[in-house]
Protein backbone atom coordinates (compact mmCIF):
# COMPACT_ATOMS: atom_id res chain seq x y z
CA UNK A 1 0.00 0.00 0.00
CA UNK A 2 2.82 2.36 0.97
CA UNK A 3 4.57 1.52 -2.29
CA UNK A 4 1.45 2.31 -4.36
CA UNK A 5 0.94 5.66 -2.61
CA UNK A 6 4.58 6.63 -3.16
CA UNK A 7 4.26 5.72 -6.86
CA UNK A 8 1.08 7.82 -7.16
CA UNK A 9 2.89 10.79 -5.57
CA UNK A 10 5.87 10.32 -7.89
CA UNK A 11 3.49 10.04 -10.88
CA UNK A 12 1.95 13.42 -9.97
CA UNK A 13 5.35 15.01 -9.27
CA UNK A 14 6.78 13.92 -12.64
CA UNK A 15 3.59 15.02 -14.46
CA UNK A 16 4.04 18.45 -12.88
CA UNK A 17 7.75 18.54 -13.71
CA UNK A 18 7.16 17.65 -17.33
CA UNK A 19 3.93 19.43 -18.20
CA UNK A 20 3.57 22.33 -15.79
CA UNK A 21 7.06 23.47 -14.79
CA UNK A 22 8.46 23.03 -18.29
CA UNK A 23 6.62 26.13 -19.45
CA UNK A 24 8.54 28.29 -16.96
CA UNK A 25 11.92 26.58 -16.78
CA UNK A 26 12.76 25.72 -20.39
CA UNK A 27 15.61 27.55 -22.08
CA UNK A 28 14.92 28.08 -25.80
CA UNK A 29 12.43 25.17 -25.59
CA UNK A 30 15.19 22.91 -24.29
CA UNK A 31 14.09 20.97 -21.25
CA UNK A 32 15.15 17.58 -19.85
CA UNK A 33 12.88 14.60 -20.36
CA UNK A 34 12.11 13.95 -16.68
CA UNK A 35 9.67 11.15 -17.45
CA UNK A 36 12.37 9.22 -19.29
CA UNK A 37 14.80 9.73 -16.38
CA UNK A 38 12.19 8.46 -13.93
CA UNK A 39 11.38 5.37 -16.01
CA UNK A 40 15.09 4.55 -16.38
CA UNK A 41 15.58 5.06 -12.63
CA UNK A 42 12.72 2.68 -11.80
CA UNK A 43 14.02 0.15 -14.30
CA UNK A 44 17.49 0.19 -12.75
CA UNK A 45 16.38 0.08 -9.15
CA UNK A 46 13.04 -1.71 -9.07
CA UNK A 47 13.24 -3.90 -12.16
CA UNK A 48 11.14 -4.21 -15.30
CA UNK A 49 7.75 -4.71 -13.58
CA UNK A 50 7.38 -1.27 -11.95
CA UNK A 51 9.26 0.58 -14.69
CA UNK A 52 7.13 -0.66 -17.57
CA UNK A 53 3.87 -0.02 -15.73
CA UNK A 54 4.77 3.51 -14.61
CA UNK A 55 6.28 4.14 -18.05
CA UNK A 56 3.03 3.07 -19.68
CA UNK A 57 0.92 5.35 -17.43
CA UNK A 58 3.18 8.40 -17.80
CA UNK A 59 3.42 7.84 -21.55
CA UNK A 60 -0.35 7.54 -21.77
CA UNK A 61 -0.76 10.82 -19.86
CA UNK A 62 1.66 12.52 -22.25
CA UNK A 63 -0.26 11.08 -25.21
CA UNK A 64 -3.52 12.39 -23.83
CA UNK A 65 -2.20 15.92 -23.43
CA UNK A 66 -0.51 15.96 -26.82
CA UNK A 67 -1.90 16.03 -30.35
CA UNK A 68 0.41 13.28 -31.64
CA UNK A 69 -0.33 9.61 -32.20
CA UNK A 70 -2.34 8.36 -29.24
CA UNK A 71 -0.55 5.45 -27.57
CA UNK A 72 2.86 6.07 -29.13
CA UNK A 73 4.62 7.40 -26.04
CA UNK A 74 2.90 4.78 -23.86
CA UNK A 75 4.44 2.04 -26.03
CA UNK A 76 7.89 3.68 -26.11
CA UNK A 77 8.10 4.22 -22.35
CA UNK A 78 6.83 0.67 -21.73
CA UNK A 79 9.56 -0.73 -23.99
CA UNK A 80 12.22 1.49 -22.33
CA UNK A 81 11.04 0.46 -18.83
CA UNK A 82 11.12 -3.22 -19.76
CA UNK A 83 14.56 -3.21 -21.36
CA UNK A 84 16.17 -1.04 -18.65
CA UNK A 85 14.74 -3.42 -16.06
CA UNK A 86 16.07 -6.45 -17.92
CA UNK A 87 19.52 -4.91 -18.35
CA UNK A 88 19.72 -3.47 -14.83
CA UNK A 89 21.85 -6.33 -13.49
CA UNK A 90 24.64 -5.51 -15.94
CA UNK A 91 25.20 -1.96 -14.70
CA UNK A 92 26.70 -0.38 -11.63
CA UNK A 93 23.78 1.91 -10.84
CA UNK A 94 25.64 3.93 -8.22
CA UNK A 95 28.15 5.46 -10.62
CA UNK A 96 27.23 8.88 -11.99
CA UNK A 97 28.89 8.20 -15.34
CA UNK A 98 26.96 4.94 -15.79
CA UNK A 99 23.67 6.69 -14.98
CA UNK A 100 24.36 9.41 -17.54
CA UNK A 101 25.36 6.93 -20.22
CA UNK A 102 22.25 4.77 -19.69
CA UNK A 103 19.94 7.80 -19.81
CA UNK A 104 21.80 9.10 -22.88
CA UNK A 105 21.38 5.78 -24.67
CA UNK A 106 17.68 5.49 -23.83
CA UNK A 107 17.10 9.14 -24.80
CA UNK A 108 18.37 8.19 -28.26
CA UNK A 109 16.11 5.12 -28.20
CA UNK A 110 13.22 7.40 -27.29
CA UNK A 111 13.79 9.83 -30.18
CA UNK A 112 14.55 7.11 -32.73
CA UNK A 113 11.48 5.18 -31.57
CA UNK A 114 9.31 8.30 -31.77
CA UNK A 115 10.43 9.18 -35.29
CA UNK A 116 10.19 5.56 -36.46
CA UNK A 117 6.67 5.07 -35.11
CA UNK A 118 5.66 8.50 -36.36
CA UNK A 119 6.89 7.53 -39.82
CA UNK A 120 4.93 4.26 -39.76
CA UNK A 121 1.67 5.30 -38.14
CA UNK A 122 1.28 8.94 -39.06
CA UNK A 123 -0.99 9.47 -42.02
CA UNK A 124 -0.03 12.71 -43.73
CA UNK A 125 1.47 15.80 -42.11
CA UNK A 126 5.10 16.63 -41.50
CA UNK A 127 5.53 14.51 -38.38
CA UNK A 128 8.84 12.75 -39.02
CA UNK A 129 10.60 15.89 -40.25
CA UNK A 130 10.34 17.78 -36.96
CA UNK A 131 11.65 15.04 -34.69
CA UNK A 132 15.38 15.24 -35.32
CA UNK A 133 16.51 18.81 -34.85
CA UNK A 134 19.46 20.48 -33.16
CA UNK A 135 17.32 21.20 -30.10
CA UNK A 136 16.48 17.49 -29.80
CA UNK A 137 20.17 16.59 -29.83
CA UNK A 138 20.89 19.22 -27.16
CA UNK A 139 17.93 17.89 -25.16
CA UNK A 140 19.39 14.39 -25.20
CA UNK A 141 22.65 15.72 -23.71
CA UNK A 142 20.81 17.88 -21.15
CA UNK A 143 18.67 14.90 -20.09
CA UNK A 144 21.77 12.73 -19.67
CA UNK A 145 23.58 15.44 -17.67
CA UNK A 146 20.67 16.14 -15.33
CA UNK A 147 19.91 12.43 -14.76
CA UNK A 148 22.41 11.87 -11.87
CA UNK A 149 20.88 14.81 -9.95
CA UNK A 150 17.37 13.36 -10.35
CA UNK A 151 18.68 9.90 -9.42
CA UNK A 152 20.24 11.35 -6.26
CA UNK A 153 16.99 13.10 -5.22
CA UNK A 154 14.96 9.97 -5.98
CA UNK A 155 17.42 7.89 -3.92
CA UNK A 156 16.60 10.06 -0.92
CA UNK A 157 12.86 9.62 -1.42
CA UNK A 158 12.27 6.10 -2.73
CA UNK B 1 12.41 -20.44 -8.98
CA UNK B 2 10.78 -17.32 -7.51
CA UNK B 3 12.98 -15.14 -9.74
CA UNK B 4 11.91 -17.10 -12.82
CA UNK B 5 8.24 -16.76 -11.91
CA UNK B 6 8.68 -13.00 -11.39
CA UNK B 7 10.44 -12.71 -14.74
CA UNK B 8 7.65 -14.62 -16.46
CA UNK B 9 5.05 -12.36 -14.87
CA UNK B 10 6.96 -9.28 -16.06
CA UNK B 11 7.04 -10.66 -19.60
CA UNK B 12 3.29 -11.23 -19.56
CA UNK B 13 2.64 -7.70 -18.23
CA UNK B 14 4.98 -6.31 -20.91
CA UNK B 15 3.10 -8.17 -23.66
CA UNK B 16 -0.28 -6.99 -22.34
CA UNK B 17 0.88 -3.35 -22.08
CA UNK B 18 2.29 -3.47 -25.61
CA UNK B 19 -0.97 -4.95 -26.88
CA UNK B 20 -2.97 -2.19 -25.20
CA UNK B 21 -0.55 0.46 -26.49
CA UNK B 22 -0.70 -0.74 -30.08
CA UNK B 23 -4.49 -1.11 -29.96
CA UNK B 24 -4.62 2.56 -28.83
CA UNK B 25 -2.46 3.51 -31.81
CA UNK B 26 -4.52 1.53 -34.31
CA UNK B 27 -8.00 2.41 -32.99
CA UNK B 28 -7.03 5.96 -32.00
CA UNK B 29 -10.45 7.54 -32.45
CA UNK B 30 -12.93 4.79 -31.56
CA UNK B 31 -15.36 5.17 -28.66
CA UNK B 32 -13.67 2.95 -25.99
CA UNK B 33 -10.28 4.60 -26.62
CA UNK B 34 -11.87 8.05 -26.39
CA UNK B 35 -13.45 7.00 -23.10
CA UNK B 36 -10.04 6.00 -21.71
CA UNK B 37 -8.58 9.25 -23.04
CA UNK B 38 -11.23 11.40 -21.39
CA UNK B 39 -10.98 9.47 -18.11
CA UNK B 40 -7.20 9.78 -17.85
CA UNK B 41 -7.41 13.44 -18.87
CA UNK B 42 -9.81 14.23 -16.02
CA UNK B 43 -7.54 12.33 -13.59
CA UNK B 44 -4.27 13.94 -14.73
CA UNK B 45 -5.29 17.51 -15.62
CA UNK B 46 -6.48 18.82 -12.21
CA UNK B 47 -3.08 18.43 -10.50
CA UNK B 48 -1.21 19.94 -13.46
CA UNK B 49 -3.75 22.75 -13.81
CA UNK B 50 -3.69 23.52 -10.10
CA UNK B 51 0.11 23.49 -9.97
CA UNK B 52 0.20 25.89 -12.89
CA UNK B 53 -2.19 28.21 -11.08
CA UNK B 54 0.03 28.11 -7.99
CA UNK B 55 3.20 28.89 -9.98
CA UNK B 56 1.46 31.67 -11.82
CA UNK B 57 0.03 33.22 -8.69
CA UNK B 58 3.36 32.97 -6.87
CA UNK B 59 5.04 34.74 -9.75
CA UNK B 60 2.44 37.48 -9.72
CA UNK B 61 2.39 37.94 -5.94
CA UNK B 62 4.67 40.99 -5.85
CA UNK B 63 2.77 42.63 -8.66
CA UNK B 64 -0.52 41.89 -6.95
CA UNK B 65 0.57 43.50 -3.68
CA UNK B 66 1.64 46.60 -5.61
CA UNK B 67 -1.61 46.65 -7.48
CA UNK B 68 -3.65 46.40 -4.28
CA UNK B 69 -2.26 49.74 -3.08
CA UNK B 70 -3.66 51.50 -6.14
CA UNK B 71 -6.88 49.55 -6.10
CA UNK B 72 -8.90 51.81 -3.86
CA UNK B 73 -8.36 54.95 -5.95
CA UNK B 74 -9.07 53.08 -9.14
CA UNK B 75 -12.23 51.68 -7.63
CA UNK B 76 -13.67 55.15 -7.04
CA UNK B 77 -12.75 56.18 -10.57
CA UNK B 78 -14.31 53.09 -12.10
CA UNK B 79 -17.53 53.65 -10.18
CA UNK B 80 -17.88 56.99 -11.92
CA UNK B 81 -17.09 55.48 -15.31
CA UNK B 82 -19.56 52.71 -14.60
CA UNK B 83 -22.35 55.24 -14.12
CA UNK B 84 -21.53 56.89 -17.43
CA UNK B 85 -21.32 53.57 -19.25
CA UNK B 86 -24.66 52.44 -17.86
CA UNK B 87 -26.28 55.50 -19.41
CA UNK B 88 -24.56 54.75 -22.70
CA UNK B 89 -25.64 51.11 -22.52
CA UNK B 90 -29.25 52.15 -22.40
CA UNK B 91 -28.71 54.10 -25.61
CA UNK B 92 -26.83 51.13 -27.11
CA UNK B 93 -29.74 48.75 -26.47
CA UNK B 94 -32.06 51.15 -28.23
CA UNK B 95 -29.62 51.42 -31.15
CA UNK B 96 -29.36 47.62 -31.43
CA UNK B 97 -33.13 47.31 -31.62
CA UNK B 98 -33.26 50.03 -34.24
CA UNK B 99 -30.46 48.34 -36.22
CA UNK B 100 -32.30 45.03 -36.15
CA UNK B 101 -35.55 46.61 -37.27
CA UNK B 102 -33.88 48.49 -40.11
CA UNK B 103 -31.83 45.50 -41.30
CA UNK B 104 -34.96 43.35 -41.25
CA UNK B 105 -36.90 46.01 -43.15
CA UNK B 106 -34.15 46.40 -45.77
CA UNK B 107 -33.46 42.62 -45.78
CA UNK B 108 -29.76 43.14 -45.07
CA UNK B 109 -27.47 40.48 -43.56
CA UNK B 110 -26.62 41.20 -39.94
CA UNK B 111 -23.03 41.79 -38.84
CA UNK B 112 -21.84 38.85 -36.72
CA UNK B 113 -20.06 39.92 -33.57
CA UNK B 114 -17.20 38.01 -32.06
CA UNK B 115 -16.65 37.66 -28.34
CA UNK B 116 -13.06 37.51 -27.14
CA UNK B 117 -12.36 35.08 -24.31
CA UNK B 118 -8.99 35.43 -22.58
CA UNK B 119 -7.41 32.22 -21.29
CA UNK B 120 -4.24 31.31 -19.45
CA UNK B 121 -1.99 28.62 -20.88
CA UNK B 122 -1.98 25.90 -18.25
CA UNK B 123 0.05 23.19 -19.99
CA UNK B 124 2.75 23.58 -22.65
CA UNK B 125 5.28 20.79 -22.90
CA UNK B 126 8.74 22.02 -24.03
CA UNK B 127 9.44 18.89 -26.15
CA UNK B 128 6.28 19.61 -28.15
CA UNK B 129 6.44 23.38 -27.82
CA UNK B 130 5.20 24.04 -31.35
CA UNK B 131 2.61 21.25 -31.42
CA UNK B 132 -0.05 21.90 -28.79
CA UNK B 133 -0.99 23.66 -25.58
CA UNK B 134 -3.80 23.44 -23.07
CA UNK B 135 -5.75 26.51 -21.92
CA UNK B 136 -7.75 26.91 -18.73
CA UNK B 137 -11.09 27.68 -20.42
CA UNK B 138 -13.48 25.03 -21.67
CA UNK B 139 -17.12 24.12 -22.26
CA UNK B 140 -18.20 26.01 -19.15
CA UNK B 141 -16.92 29.23 -20.73
CA UNK B 142 -18.72 28.62 -24.01
CA UNK B 143 -15.83 27.13 -25.96
CA UNK B 144 -16.17 24.33 -28.46
CA UNK B 145 -14.04 22.52 -31.04
CA UNK B 146 -12.64 24.32 -34.11
CA UNK B 147 -12.68 27.81 -32.59
CA UNK B 148 -9.71 29.97 -33.61
CA UNK B 149 -7.13 30.88 -30.96
CA UNK B 150 -4.98 34.00 -31.21
CA UNK B 151 -2.45 35.95 -29.17
CA UNK B 152 -2.16 39.70 -28.79
CA UNK B 153 0.89 41.63 -29.94
CA UNK B 154 2.47 43.59 -27.10
CA UNK B 155 3.14 46.80 -29.03
CA UNK B 156 0.96 46.72 -32.15
CA UNK B 157 -2.20 45.45 -30.47
CA UNK B 158 -2.78 43.11 -33.43
CA UNK B 159 -4.10 39.57 -33.13
CA UNK B 160 -1.75 36.81 -34.29
CA UNK B 161 -3.10 33.42 -35.37
CA UNK B 162 -2.01 30.70 -32.94
CA UNK B 163 -4.10 27.61 -33.52
CA UNK B 164 -7.50 26.04 -33.18
CA UNK B 165 -9.27 24.16 -30.43
CA UNK B 166 -9.25 20.42 -31.13
CA UNK B 167 -10.59 19.01 -27.88
CA UNK B 168 -12.85 20.71 -25.37
CA UNK B 169 -13.31 19.60 -21.77
CA UNK B 170 -15.34 21.10 -18.95
CA UNK B 171 -12.77 23.62 -17.71
CA UNK B 172 -9.94 23.24 -20.22
CA UNK B 173 -9.32 22.89 -23.95
CA UNK B 174 -6.54 21.48 -26.07
CA UNK B 175 -5.24 23.75 -28.84
CA UNK B 176 -3.40 22.43 -31.91
CA UNK B 177 -0.99 25.20 -32.93
CA UNK B 178 -0.60 26.42 -36.50
CA UNK B 179 2.93 25.02 -36.33
CA UNK B 180 1.57 21.54 -35.51
CA UNK B 181 2.82 18.83 -37.89
CA UNK B 182 -0.77 18.06 -38.80
CA UNK B 183 -1.86 21.64 -39.50
CA UNK B 184 -2.47 23.07 -42.95
CA UNK B 185 -4.43 26.27 -43.60
CA UNK B 186 -4.90 28.76 -46.43
CA UNK B 187 -2.91 31.99 -46.26
CA UNK B 188 -2.08 34.87 -48.56
CA UNK B 189 0.78 37.29 -48.97
CA UNK B 190 -0.34 40.64 -47.58
CA UNK B 191 -1.08 43.41 -50.12
CA UNK B 192 -0.18 41.06 -53.01
CA UNK B 193 -3.24 38.81 -52.98
CA UNK B 194 -1.17 35.67 -53.61
CA UNK B 195 -3.01 32.67 -52.22
CA UNK B 196 -1.01 29.73 -50.88
CA UNK B 197 -0.99 27.15 -48.10
CA UNK B 198 0.85 27.20 -44.77
CA UNK B 199 1.96 23.88 -43.30
CA UNK B 200 3.33 23.39 -39.82
CA UNK B 201 6.17 21.00 -39.04
CA UNK B 202 6.77 21.25 -35.32
CA UNK B 203 9.11 24.25 -35.27
CA UNK B 204 8.66 28.02 -35.21
CA UNK B 205 8.68 27.99 -39.00
CA UNK B 206 5.87 27.38 -41.44
CA UNK B 207 6.28 25.81 -44.85
CA UNK B 208 4.48 28.02 -47.38
CA UNK B 209 3.51 25.86 -50.33
CA UNK B 210 1.67 26.23 -53.63
CA UNK B 211 3.02 29.71 -54.34
CA UNK B 212 2.50 30.29 -58.08
CA UNK B 213 5.89 30.12 -59.82
CA UNK B 214 5.70 33.63 -61.27
CA UNK B 215 4.49 35.22 -58.03
CA UNK B 216 6.56 38.04 -56.58
CA UNK B 217 7.21 36.73 -53.07
CA UNK B 218 10.21 38.08 -51.18
CA UNK B 219 11.66 37.65 -47.69
CA UNK B 220 10.03 39.97 -45.13
CA UNK B 221 6.65 39.79 -46.91
CA UNK B 222 3.89 39.41 -44.36
CA UNK B 223 1.72 36.28 -44.33
CA UNK B 224 -1.93 36.74 -43.37
CA UNK B 225 -4.91 34.39 -43.21
CA UNK B 226 -6.68 34.02 -46.53
CA UNK B 227 -10.42 34.47 -46.97
CA UNK B 228 -10.59 30.77 -47.81
CA UNK B 229 -9.92 29.85 -44.18
CA UNK B 230 -12.87 28.32 -42.38
CA UNK B 231 -11.28 28.75 -38.94
CA UNK B 232 -9.50 32.11 -38.77
CA UNK B 233 -10.73 35.54 -39.74
CA UNK B 234 -9.48 36.93 -43.03
CA UNK B 235 -6.41 39.13 -42.71
CA UNK B 236 -5.28 37.87 -39.30
CA UNK B 237 -1.48 38.10 -39.09
CA UNK B 238 0.37 34.76 -39.25
CA UNK B 239 4.06 35.38 -39.85
CA UNK B 240 6.70 36.72 -42.15
CA UNK B 241 8.47 35.11 -45.13
CA UNK B 242 12.06 34.14 -44.34
CA UNK B 243 13.33 32.25 -47.39
CA UNK B 244 11.95 31.55 -50.82
CA UNK B 245 13.10 28.33 -52.46
CA UNK B 246 13.28 28.59 -56.22
CA UNK B 247 14.34 25.04 -57.12
CA UNK B 248 10.86 23.46 -57.16
CA UNK B 249 8.40 22.22 -59.74
CA UNK B 250 7.46 24.23 -62.83
CA UNK B 251 4.14 25.39 -61.43
CA UNK B 252 4.77 26.22 -57.80
CA UNK B 253 7.50 27.29 -55.45
CA UNK B 254 7.89 26.91 -51.71
CA UNK B 255 8.94 29.30 -48.96
CA UNK B 256 9.50 29.23 -45.23
CA UNK B 257 7.90 31.72 -42.90
CA UNK B 258 8.49 32.56 -39.25
CA UNK B 259 5.39 32.68 -37.08
CA UNK B 260 4.55 35.89 -35.24
CA UNK B 261 2.97 34.36 -32.19
CA UNK B 262 6.25 33.60 -30.42
CA UNK B 263 7.73 37.10 -30.45
CA UNK B 264 6.66 40.11 -28.46
CA UNK B 265 3.27 38.80 -27.43
CA UNK B 266 1.20 38.92 -24.30
CA UNK B 267 1.38 35.35 -23.04
CA UNK B 268 -2.37 34.85 -22.99
CA UNK B 269 -4.51 32.99 -25.46
CA UNK B 270 -7.49 34.77 -26.94
CA UNK B 271 -10.32 32.66 -28.26
CA UNK B 272 -12.56 34.25 -30.83
CA UNK B 273 -16.09 32.99 -30.24
CA UNK B 274 -18.71 34.04 -32.78
CA UNK B 275 -21.74 35.41 -30.99
CA UNK B 276 -24.77 33.24 -31.39
CA UNK B 277 -27.63 34.77 -33.30
CA UNK B 278 -30.56 35.66 -31.08
CA UNK B 279 -34.07 35.87 -32.40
Amino acid sequence: MKKIISYIILYIVFCLLQFSLGKYLNIFEIYPNFILIFVVYLGLLKGAGSAQLIGFLLGLTWDIFSTGIFGMKAVIFTVIGYFVGRASRNFDNGKIFAQSVIVFFFSIVYWVGSSFMGYIFYKGGNYAIGLFTLSNVVEIFVTALIAPVVFYILDLYV
Amino acid sequence: MCQRRKSKKENVVFAVLLLIGFSFIICGSCVPVNLVKTFVYYVAYPSVGTANCIFRFTGNLAENIKAMVHLHQENIMYKQINKELNDKLRNYDLMVKEYENVSEFLKLGKIENTVLIFAEISVREPHEWYQWLIIDKGEDDGLYNDLPVAMLSRDKGALYAVGRIVETYKTSSKVALITNSNCVFPVEIKDKGINCLAEGFGSNLLKITYIPFGANVKPEDEIVVSELSSVFQKGMAVGVIRDVMEETTDDFKTATGKVFFEDNILYKAIILVPQKKTK
